[in-house]
């Protein structure tokens, strides 16, 4: 008897019934890989080395030994003087990078002084212009640290920034960072928190942004393609790749048709994932997109460059797998999370706070999710060897497993038209919802557990939860008093001409429209007038929604 | 006389765009049989009073996971305006204890916190339904 | 429980919408009530534009039907719609997701939208969707629109509801050009190709207009239009072909329902057995008749159950008046009863007889027998038709 028949024989004495389980993408897992699972081909086929084609074990040669990942935390509430406060709070503490998170007012593209005043600065930071940017980022060396703005179309609050910079003196080349909720596509879909303008409308500003950014702020990324949406509306951790990429092939193909070079915009592609604490489906997933994502670049686009096939995340722990029972459990919860994205090879990481479930985080919650990361860092050395997980036989096939999903759903996609398509028919809309409702099912009958809630439970007394003070109301009075006072201050003429430019812009297809954006934003117009111009002319957005 | 299935409305009020929990409690409604209509997020109130009215509706079922919850009071008093007040409120998502009792004082039927069941939900919309509709008759 | 009380059917037939709604609702319910809302809206049909919009899921119909209304508005018509969904057959829960697609349109006061489930109604339309059209009409709307799922038989069934029959045909169809035209081209007044900004719209236009050109019809020949919502191109076009379409109350076939109501009272008036039983007029419209009788000790057979007989001429009754209402004569070639559930001495029962198909000569009926007191299902009649060349004499100076 073989080693391996000896020990298929003991195992079933010992579990008895069937033995697969299954991830939450659908792949049997079996409970013990061999070499006979991963394909045993030579090393250097099979696998390759990271920071070479298709990048499988990394997109760099020397990954987190050379740099490690950007320590993005995710900062907005209040007014402008609290971001800046918490905002320096996080650099002191090891943050290297930046993110802004407006007010759901901003997001929504309106002005304070337009809304109920209850939900003003409640999950994020009011900014309504460029002197409020002034003031946020007051004593931050922009032209030194990377700021990701949570902005979908038109990147108001990237055009405030540059607007900054240049007041400041700080050439526009020297701004990096990332335009976080470009993907209008992956809003319509499943965020529609986050776009202002309807979906075909969205789509030529982002057109427009992505050539100006790369021709004037080459630093930048203006392109952020979004899985994180669709994998916390429910979409399995496979259906949030592949519509992924498939978002990213219409991009990149909408960039061609606009005559840009693939070698030109490829290299400012990114994309931003949710990571769940499914360990090792995660660290596949990363690792199976990196290897699609390469070869799309490569052949479909034909790019030539290799800095244009490589596949840049940023990764956010799932705050859909957080609970509010027992709170302090979600510390575990979003460690394994991080792990997963760290094993997985990405380049930014955001770790949520374990009130996440809550309210926007305390300044305590926000400690422990940065202090997470130093400690996998620096005391778990996660970091010192190079994808660690690589050549484990379950891994490696795990990963070829996600590799064949993805590219099966992409197929579907790509038979439905492409993903706008594909999104207008409400296709992708139904497969997310089957999988939440499929996901909550299982949930409810105790097939998958979730600590805390349906299992070991405790008693709890809701008095003890925590919550964040919600924005001092006399503070926002006075917040909105200044508003008043700027829209005053400003040159009626010129933002009058500012925003007719803009709005003709956007009736001209030739002309950019961000350009105009960043012009109006210059001379003192607001988000809610800008949003509110192209809203006119490109549309107001409706979700497509599909139950 | 047939008695026709509970009629609930799903639905956002306020700015908070994430709509996964409300998808699926709407779906789920619908496979306990009853009839659901569904609106995408960002609903003035006053535009959900009318389409409460014009689509005799039993119960509301309003999904909050920012902190939109903290207008639902304006909600109530908009129905009472109307004239619909036996229509019974519910809402679902990230509630904090503080504000929990402040929506059951101003007239929330009942909230649910995430972890809540599904089957929990269906037999509380279930009762609620025949509430209101108890009290309809009472009322005209 | 009835919440709508004659007051408040009153007040709907003024347009209150709040009673408007509570209306509806005693409709879809069945029983007391609903004969209530039926005889007092019969008497007010016809001024109403009916718009029955039909088409494949995801063609666009929900925008479609939202642009339309908001040109309507601008010309100053008060709108109701009237949104259909399937009730899933296995749990009979629905979700009505028409009106989330329009929008704006919601909080317009001119605007009033319902959505319908239909409730296992085997057309895919709902029982009460004729009736919830009929009080719409009586209560003063302008304009009626009808949306429903173009599937199953639910095109055919739109004939029965509307005036002008709006086909939505999404373009990139290709070869699907073909299947549409099972039964629909039949019954559409005007084909519209949604999405008209896409490059396949044009393609699907012209394969459209070739495939009516080709068709050999006495019946008027449709339109074909297209229509780009976001860009709202080809809308204004659109909204003044249905604006300027003279028909009204087609639906109830030429003169009305106030016809067919007027006639179909004499008829029963001077029928002899009809008298007998004690068989009376709930409400009348074309193709489509409501009976009523009350089961007495003169019915009942030796099993103390109300006899099979009087079952049958209740239904005969009422497919009689449904298929004589046209103001020619039919006649009941075959006829074929089934019965559920047997009925005890007091109870009401409802008979609703409604058309299935007319032709020329032939017609096919259904008539649904149930009892008042809890809408539970007694039995079903069908029954085929034979259509002569003349005239029904009912009696003029009858006592109504």
């Amino acid at each position: 008897m073989s080693d391996h028949a000896r020990w298929e024989a003991e195992f079933a004495k010992g579990v008895v019934g069937n033995t697969t389980t299954y991830n939450r993408s659908g792949i049997g897992i079996k409970p013990l890989y061999t070499p006979q699972d991963h394909n045993g081909a030579p090393f250097e086929e099979s696998l390759g080395y990271p920071g070479q084609y298709p990048y499988t074990r990394g997109i760099y040669s020397t990954m987190y030994r050379g740099r490690s990942w950007s320590q993005r935390q995710l900062v907005g509430l209040g007014v402008p003087e609290d971001y800046n406060l918490r905002v320096k709070e996080m650099l002191d503490l090891g943050a290297s990078a930046l993110s802004l998170i407006p007010c759901n007012s901003v997001f929504r593209g309106y002005d304070a002084d337009d809304v109920p005043s209850e939900l003003l600065g409640t999950c994020g930071t009011v900014i309504n212009h460029v002197e409020d940017m002034r003031v946020a980022l007051d004593g931050v060396p922009i032209g030194d640290l990377s700021t990701a703005m949570n902005d979908p179309s038109p990147f108001t609050l990237l055009a405030f920034e540059l607007a900054v910079a240049k007041r400041r003196g700080v050439p526009w080349t020297k701004i990096t960072g990332t335009s976080n909720q470009s993907d209008c596509i992956s809003h319509f879909v499943a965020n529609h928190m986050f776009f202002r303008l309807a979906l075909q409308g969205a789509r030529r500003v982002i057109v427009d942004h992505i050539s100006f950014v790369n021709k004037h702020v080459p630093g930048w990324n203006p392109l952020s393609i979004v899985g994180q949406h669709m994998q916390q509306a429910g979409a399995t951790p496979a259906e949030a790749m592949a519509f992924t990429l498939c978002s990213g092939i219409q991009y990149a193909e909408d960039c061609i048709a606009a005559g840009m070079d693939p070698d030109q915009f490829l290299p400012r592609f990114t994309f931003f994932f949710d990571v769940s604490v499914s360990f090792f489906e995660e660290v596949a997933k990363f690792r199976a997109g990196r290897r699609i994502w390469a070869k799309l670049c490569r052949e479909r686009f034909g790019a030539k460059d290799p800095r244009s096939w490589r596949f840049k995340f940023h990764g956010q722990t799932s705050g859909v797998d957080l609970t509010r029972q027992q709170p302090l459990n979600n510390v575990a919860r979003v460690t394994t999370q991080a792990m997963a994205g760290i094993f997985g090879g990405l380049q930014s990481l955001h770790t949520d706070g374990y009130d996440e479930v809550f309210s926007t985080p305390t300044a305590e919650a926000a400690r422990i999710a940065v202090a997470t990361q130093n400690i996998l860092r620096e005391e778990a050395h996660l970091t010192d060897v190079i994808d660690p997980l690589g050549g484990s036989y379950y891994v490696e096939s795990l990963t070829n497993d996600m590799e064949t999903k993805i590219n099966a759903i992409i197929s579907m996609i790509e038979e439905a038209g492409g993903m706008y398509q594909a999104v207008e028919k409400g296709i992708v809309q139904r497969m997310i919802g089957e999988s939440a409702l499929a996901f909550q099912k299982k949930v409810d009958a105790g097939e998958q557990t979730i600590v805390g809630v349906n299992a070991y439970q405790v008693e709890e007394d809701p008095a003890t939860y925590p919550s964040l003070e919600y924005p001092d109301a006399a503070r926002m009075q006075s917040y909105l008093g200044r508003l008043a006072d700027f829209k005053k201050s400003r040159s009626s003429a010129d933002v009058d001409k500012a925003i007719s430019a803009l709005a003709k812009s956007a009736n001209t297809p030739k002309s950019n429209v961000f350009e105009h954006v960043v012009a109006a934003a210059e001379v003192g117009a607001t988000h809610g007038e800008i949003c509110g111009t192209l809203r006119k002319e490109l549309g107001f957005g409706q979700p497509l929604t599909v139950v | 006389m047939a008695e026709r299935p509970p009629r609930v409305i799903v639905t956002k009020i306020g700015f908070d765009g994430h709509d996964r929990g409300s998808r699926v409690i709407a779906a789920c409604l619908r496979d306990a049989g009853m009839e659901v209509i569904y609106t995408p997020p960002w609903q003035e109130i006053p535009t959900v009073v009318k389409l409460t009215m014009e689509e005799d509706a039993d119960v509301i079922g309003i999904s909050s996971l920012a902190t939109d919850h903290l207008i639902v009071p304006k909600l109530l008093s908009a129905l009472r305006e109307a004239g619909m007040s036996d229509v019974q409120v519910i809402v679902g998502g990230i509630v904090p204890a503080k504000d929990e009792t402040m929506l059951l004082a101003s007239g929330v039927a009942q909230v649910f916190h995430p972890g809540a069941s599904l089957d929990d939900v269906v037999v509380s919309v279930r009762a609620l339904s025949e509430k209101r509709r108890s009290m309809q008759g009472a009322s005209t | 429980m009835n919440t709508v009380s004659n007051m408040s059917i009153q007040k709907a037939l003024g347009g209150d919408r709040r009673s408007i709604a509570l209306a509806i609702s005693a409709l879809e319910n069945g029983g007391e009530m609903a004969y209530e809302v039926r005889r007092a809206i019969a008497a007010s049909q016809g001024r109403a534009h009916v718009i029955g919009v039909t088409g494949p899921p995801g063609g666009g119909k929900s925008t479609l039907v939202s642009v339309l209304i908001k040109g309507l508005r601008k010309k100053g018509k008060t709108v109701a719609v009237v949104a259909i969904d399937p009730s899933s057959p296995f749990t009979g829960g629905a979700v009505l997701g028409d009106r989330i697609r329009m929008g704006e349109r919601q909080s317009d006061d001119g605007v009033f939208i319902r959505s319908l489930a239909s409730r296992g109604h085997l057309g895919g339309l709902s029982m009460a969707a004729g009736d919830v059209i009929d009080l719409f009409d009586a209560s003063g709307f302008d304009v009626v629109i009808v949306e429903t799922v173009g599937a199953g038989q639910s095109e055919v069934e739109i004939t029965r509801f509307a005036d002008t029959r709006v086909v939505v045909c999404p373009p990139g169809l290709g070869d699907d050009v073909q299947a549409i035209k099972a039964g629909v081209l039949e019954i559409a007044d005007i084909f519209v190709v949604t999405k008209a900004d896409l490059p396949d719209a044009r393609k699907t236009e012209s394969e459209l207009l070739a495939m009516l050109t080709l068709r050999r019809s006495q019946a008027a020949t449709p339109a074909v239009k297209s229509v780009s919502a976001p860009s709202e191109e080809g809308t204004d076009a659109l909204v003044d072909w249905l604006d300027a379409r003279s028909e009204r109350g087609r639906r109830h076939a030429a003169g009305g329902a106030k016809t067919a109501y007027s006639l179909v009272s004499r008829c029963i008036a001077g029928d002899n057995m009809a008298q007998l039983l004690g068989i009376e007029l709930v409400a009348a419209s074309m193709g489509s008749t409501t009976l009523r009788m009350k089961v007495m000790r003169k019915h009942m057979n030796f099993n103390d159950r109300c006899h099979g007989g009087a079952l049958f001429a209740l239904g005969d009754m009422a497919l009689g008046l449904a298929c004589n209402s046209y103001g020619k004569i039919a006649t009941l070639v075959d006829g074929q009863l089934s019965i559920s559930t047997a009925v005890e001495e007091g109870e009401w029962l409802v008979a609703h007889a409604y058309e299935v198909s007319r032709s020329r000569k032939i017609g096919s009926y259904q008539v649904k027998i149930t009892r008042a007191r809890d809408g539970e299902h007694i039995a079903m009649l069908h029954g085929t038709v034979y259509v002569l060349d003349k005239s029904v004499e009912a009696p003029v100076n009858v006592k109504l």
